[in-house]
């Protein structure tokens, strides 16, 4: 049996995902996410002196340490299951990669084992991020310095 | 138990979508604040505002429609320089932020006079910052 023909075999076997399906679960759950953080960001504009603009921040950490807890108590991996991506895209995700990967290798040690490990899974997201947050910094300063746009 | 509150909850969602959105003016001045009001309500990107005249001051906040929130900055800046042209004895403030709004709304609401210039210079500084 060569390659082709394998490969063939293969994906007549393999069950098609449901795409769309997935999709509207993911919709949907990373939907109730957002829900969840604007309601956050309301509570930080009544009740504290946060605008529109600076009550990003706290809700940010808020949702983060929601995830953090979630991911402890074991519940954030049903959320992923049902919601993909809608789970792990929003910045609840980057909080449950941070604790999973902490909770995996707690048995190697604090210092190897949690200290080592534990940007396994989101130190591509914090270096991808810093890096593209410099070029589009690199690109507006350029833009600015032109005068093409304003700050 | 889930399934059954869910019905419930997305009800209470929708309906908690319904804020009242008015145009409210409070002036405490020697001025016209028809002219703003109906500045205000001319335009048709915003959907609920409130103005607050108090000595040489007039502070506004709009509640500007869903698909124009992205050019809320702009709103609020093109706002505020029709106001400056029609008041030019008041500074003028506008501003698109919610916080503005309920402020200014609650100010508006205030019964005691005290107080209301230090709290719109707070609002104003508060607005300026970035992060």
């Amino acid at each position: 049996m060569d390659q082709k023909k394998y490969a063939k075999l293969e994906q007549g076997i393999t069950p098609k995902p449901p795409i769309l399906k997935n999709c509207i679960k993911a919709f949907l759950v990373g939907g109730a996410f957002c829900l969840v953080a604007q309601f956050i960001a309301l509570f930080y504009m009544t009740f504290f002196d946060f605008t529109e603009r600076t009550a990003s921040n706290p809700t940010v950490a808020t949702m983060i340490f929601i995830s953090m807890l979630l991911t402890g108590f074991g519940l954030y991996k049903k959320i992923g299951q049902i919601g993909g991506a809608g789970a792990s895209v929003p910045i609840t995700g980057f909080g449950n990669a941070v604790v999973s990967a902490a909770i995996e290798h707690k048995s190697e040690g604090y210092v190897l084992g949690v200290g080592g490990n534990i940007f396994k899974l989101a130190g591509s997201v914090i270096l991808f991020g810093v890096f593209s947050a410099f070029l589009v910094a690199l690109v507006k300063t350029i833009l600015v310095k032109l005068g093409v746009v304003s700050w | 138990m889930i399934r059954q509150l869910l019905p419930i909850l997305c009800i209470l969602l929708l309906l908690s979508g319904c804020v009242p959105n008015e145009f409210t003016v409070e002036n405490q001045t020697g001025e016209d604040a028809n002219e703003a009001e109906n500045l205000l309500k001319k335009d048709d990107r915003i959907k609920g505002a409130a103005a607050l005249f108090y000595e040489d001051h007039l502070i506004v906040g709009v509640r500007v429609k869903t698909f124009d929130r992205f050019n809320k900055r702009k709103i609020a800046k093109e706002l505020e320089k029709k106001l400056k042209e029609t008041y030019p004895d008041l500074s003028v403030f506008v501003s698109a932020d919610s916080k503005i709004l309920t402020e200014t709304n609650k100010l508006i609401l205030k019964d005691d006079a005290k107080g209301i210039k230090k709290k719109i210079h707070y609002l104003i500084s508060l607005s300026e910052e970035e992060t």
